[in-house]
């Protein structure tokens, strides 16, 4: 399936979604319920864009405070941010 | 024309001629051939001597391979009734005219092949040499001139051979009995005999092979060379290829398959042990239905046990009794162990001694990947099954190895940190029930929340490590750790979202639409963004593909 994409940063990125772990964690959670065969693809893009809008805001919280490393205290303004976005 | 060549020098050419007519009767196509061949000869001694001043220049400037093109094509234009191109005919000359050492056994090789050149090249290849087809096919500028040149050699003492055996009647050829050529050629060709036939359709004689030559001990090295890279990254070929936590169950499945064949192979990988042992005990399924009652709480005590019991199989069939509630115990200090003695047992097994010291430092490699690996399932997994077929195996193994495992296991406990968690747990009960790709669901776990993380943070650090690459700045761990907590939160919202719309929309099923309006609300997808824009830009090739319906060939759409 999808391969590791070399980035620049010398880092392999994995573009595989973790299907398994995704539907691991759905039925752990709501074992009720039911996830159909693309769901999951869906579920792992919505990841993909909430870990990418929460880089995106750690990254302009570290930028303001000129730090050139993020900090917890980046992340967790972030998260706030974002998760409330990300309420649906 | 005729008059040119015997009267003249007793170039090679004339030789050959006159071999030609001798070789006459030998074929029925040969006569053919070899009239033709002696036109031809003479055809080309009348074009030699015209275009004599031409050859020697041409051949001094021409290189070997040359030559030996021209030696196949004239030994070619002999044997075939093709039309003679001035080009058949210059090669002849620049092989007939310069008189070196190479030629002249070539001239007289060469009425030997003549016949052969008659029959079918594939008849010949079959019995033929190698070299000896090389003539007789077309002058491909592909042959190198250095396969020519030493199969010319050969040829030499062959047809040394050749003439002996014509005088004493070898009776050499198998199958080319029926043609006399190919017997009395086959005679001499005693070392295509022994090598194996060609094949019959061999186009291009340059290119055949010898079928390389078989080793007989393969698969002591292939194991060995198993573990050898099996050794140093087996936790990261374990987590970074199978990110899925399903896989990972199936993979000890199919390493499985793996030792049924080797079982000669003195020793084994630790996973190549764990399949092992697996083929070797039918006592596995035995113990299955035993373990997965007894599975739960083990612990130290147990390790214990373990390894008394372990000391008391080498006395016989009791063992098995007391394996069993070993089997119960700490996941991985029995699985560590049950490679230990996996290994051992198979090194009985199979019979090999000598091994009893590779296998320790096998053991011990062992242990160490299997910490490593302690969080993933795979490793418990091989390990559960390696137990298993350990307890059956070690019922019948000898005391000797069972005092290996003992030091080894000795050295294990203390290794050993902790009970295996309970998904270890699971997982060796679901290996032993089926050894083939089967998954059992996760089970309540009693013991600590050890076992639930690992698998998730196995799968959520894949997404930490793409927050970190969106990020493109070097970020603390504390951070990362925050990453892991908000992603957790995350994963309940979207959960609870999840069911919320599954219920509005009166299903149980989570469907994509679900998803759809999930990620509208989150405004992500809006009337200027849709979800199929999003897919495409995020989501690999594979995955688009399963999502967006495409209209295919044949009036389908895949996949709605």
């Amino acid at each position: 399936m999808a391969l590791s994409t070399i980035v620049s940063q010398k880092k392999q990125i994995k573009r595989k979604a973790p299907r398994g772990f995704l539907k691991r964690v759905f039925k752990r959670r709501k074992p009720q319920l039911r996830l159909e065969k693309s769901g999951d693809l869906l579920v792992h893009l919505n990841c993909l864009l909430f870990v990418h809008r929460l880089a995106e805001e750690s990254r302009t919280n570290a930028c303001e405070s000129k730090c050139r490393v993020i900090n917890k205290e980046h992340v967790l303004a972030a998260a706030k941010v974002i998760l409330k976005k990300s309420r649906g | 024309m005729a008059d040119h060549n015997p009267d003249g020098d007793p170039t090679p050419r004339t030789l050959l001629r006159r071999v030609l007519d001798t070789a006459d009767p030998r074929t029925p196509r040969r006569p053919r051939s070899a009239r033709a061949g002696a036109q031809r000869a003479l055809l080309e001694t009348a074009s030699s001597r015209r275009l004599s001043g031409q050859t020697k220049m041409i051949a001094k400037g021409r290189s070997r391979g040359a030559r030996s093109i021209g030696r196949s094509a004239h030994v070619q234009a002999r044997g075939h009734l093709e039309e003679q191109t001035p080009r058949t005919l210059l090669k002849n000359i620049l092989l007939t005219a310069p008189e070196s050492s190479i030629l002249m056994p070539e001239s007289v090789v060469k009425p030997v092949p003549a016949p052969q050149v008659v029959q079918p090249s594939r008849r010949e290849s079959s019995r033929g040499s190698l070299e000896l087809q090389l003539p007789e096919l077309e002058p491909s500028t592909t042959l190198a001139p250095g396969l020519l040149a030493p199969g010319r050699r050969k040829q030499r003492l062959r047809l040394s051979m050749f003439q002996q055996g014509v005088d004493q009647g070898l009776p050499l050829s198998q199958e080319p009995q029926g043609n006399a050529d190919a017997s009395s050629l086959t005679s001499s060709l005693n070392l295509t005999f022994a090598t194996p036939l060609q094949p019959q359709s061999v186009q291009r004689p340059g290119l055949a092979r010898r079928p390389p030559a078989r080793r007989a001990v393969d698969v002591g090295a292939f194991l060995r060379d198993l573990r050898d890279t099996s050794l140093a990254p087996p936790n990261i070929v374990l987590e970074d290829t199978q990110p899925f936590s399903q896989p990972t169950v199936g993979s000890p499945n199919v390493y499985h398959s793996l030792p049924c064949t080797p079982h000669t192979g003195a020793e084994d990988a630790e996973q190549a042990a764990g399949r092992r042992t697996q083929s070797s005990g039918p006592g596995l399924q035995n113990n299955s239905p035993g373990k997965p009652a007894q599975f739960l709480a083990g612990e130290a005590e147990e390790v214990d046990a373990f390894a008394l019991g372990f000391l008391s199989t080498s006395s016989g069939v009791s063992g098995e009794d007391e394996v069993e509630p070993l089997h119960n115990g700490v996941e991985e200090a029995e699985k560590k162990m049950e490679e230990e003695g996996v290994s051992v047992s198979e090194m009985e097994a199979t019979g090999a001694q000598g091994p009893s010291r590779a296998e320790e430092p096998e053991g011990h490699t062992q242990v160490t990947e299997a910490e490593g690996s302690q969080g993933t399932a795979e490793a418990e997994g091989p390990g559960a099954s390696s137990g298993d077929e350990d307890a059956s195996s070690r019922a019948a193994s000898p005391e000797s190895a069972s005092s290996t495992p003992e030091s080894l296991q000795a050295g294990r406990h203390h290794q050993f940190p902790e009970p295996a968690p309970p998904p270890g747990a699971a997982v060796l009960s679901s290996e032993p029930t089926e050894p083939l790709l089967v998954r059992r669901p996760p089970r309540p776990r009693t013991t600590g929340p050890r076992p639930r993380q690992d698998p998730h943070k196995a799968g959520l650090s894949h997404y930490v490590k793409l927050f970190s690459f969106f990020a493109k700045m070097p970020m603390e761990r504390k951070a990362l750790e925050m990453v892991e907590k908000c992603l957790d939160k995350y994963f309940q919202h979207l959960c609870d979202d999840l069911e919320v719309f599954a219920a509005h929309a009166g299903r149980k099923t989570v469907k994509p639409e679900d998803l759809e309006l999930l990620m509208r609300r989150q405004g992500l997808v809006t009337d200027q963004v849709s979800l199929h824009v999003l897919v495409e830009r995020h989501l690999p090739l594979e995955y688009r593909q399963l999502l967006i319906p495409c209209a295919y060939s044949g009036n389908s759409v895949f996949p709605a």
